[in-house]
């Protein structure tokens, strides 16, 4: 099984290269860096890995899209979706994959709150994120735990028919909406989050829904 | 009342708008929809400053007080109506930036490899 971990980055010097070295035991890495003002792109070059480069700063989503887009090229049989600054968890990756080698579904997404040591800052969860999910899983229907985490793998045949055309953090909503239009078969896994900062916040949360409202107008 | 310098402005003002139309349309730059559209809207000024009773006619039409009032309203919606498109036209250019962009890193590490 050819295996692509795609991780999106901007101005993460101070984590990349220990990102890197912590997956690529897994598979390929293909780094999409996202015109980063730092170092982050040179550090990546020198690990020997895919490193593709944004010459404009276009969004996680745009990044990751040019990740899919390389990694179905060269034929990839399982994408991963990895986070550039530490967050994620590397040892977790074949329990993420795992549904996959078993042909049993298309994409597997990493849950949060599956996990009983989330450790989630409380106002994160409960103000964020869980009235983000319940809108969510009403608006489209699905029945999920965790929205807008960013680990998650996918088969050749999700890869094939998602195309992320949110560029920036709306993508994730995006992604999930894909499953639904495209019949795709899913399963959350747990996973294990260490919060660094404290990531998409309200005004955040408004800037994907506005970027959602207006895609459905600009088809 | 005298308006008639604000005529003579406004006048000045839309003809040298419609010039401009002509020209761009001439230049296949505006489609004829969209010249129409915009011919039509200047001349719709032209006639409002000339003949204001026309709008006092349609505001009494639509139940509104006074024509002037009518004439905000209009300009009001068109002017959001104008701020929607150009977003929407300014997210399409967004999403023809990336699909650039992403083309160009691909493009770019095919060639190294060669």
């Amino acid at each position: 099984m050819k295996t692509f971990i795609i991780i999106p980055c901007l101005n993460e010097s101070e984590n990349i290269v220990k990102v890197i070295n912590s997956v690529k035991e897994y598979g390929q890495v293909v780094i999409v860096d996202d015109c980063s003002i730092d170092n982050s792109y040179e550090l990546a070059l020198n690990q020997g890995i895919v490193v593709l480069k944004h010459y404009i700063n276009r969004g996680q989503g745009a990044s990751l899209e040019t990740g899919d887009r390389y990694a179905l090229k060269h034929g990839a049989d399982i994408v991963i979706h990895f986070d550039s600054d530490g967050q994620h968890n590397s040892l977790e990756i074949p329990k993420l994959i795992e549904p996959l080698l078993l042909g049993k579904v298309d994409i597997v997404l990493g849950s949060r709150f599956l996990n009983s040591t989330d450790s989630t800052p409380f106002i994160k969860k409960y103000f964020i994120l869980k009235p983000a999910i319940l809108f969510q899983n009403i608006l489209l229907g699905l029945n999920l735990t965790d929205t807008h985490n960013g680990f998650r793998a996918l088969n050749r045949n999700a890869l094939s028919k998602m195309h992320i055309k949110q560029d920036g953090m709306a993508h994730a909503t995006e992604i999930v909406s894909l499953i639904k239009e495209h019949d795709l078969k899913y399963v959350e896994v747990p996973v294990t989050v260490s919060y660094n900062e404290f990531g998409q916040g309200f005004i955040g949360g408004l800037q994907i829904l506005k970027d959602l409202l207006f895609s459905k107008l600009n088809k | 009342m005298n308006y008639l310098p604000l005529q003579i402005i406004v006048t000045v003002f839309s003809l040298l708008v419609i010039y401009r139309l002509i020209k761009k349309f001439k230049d296949k730059t505006l489609k004829i929809g969209e010249f129409i559209t915009w011919f039509l809207i200047w001349l719709g000024v032209l006639v409002v400053f000339w003949v204001p009773q026309t709008t006092s006619y349609f505001a009494f039409f639509l139940g509104i007080g006074r024509g002037v009032d009518l004439a905000v309203y209009v300009a009001v919606l068109l002017i959001f109506y104008l701020i929607f498109r150009l977003y929407l036209k300014a997210d399409k250019q967004q999403k023809e930036i990336t699909k650039l962009v992403r083309h160009l890193a691909l493009n770019e590490r095919e060639e190294d490899n060669e």
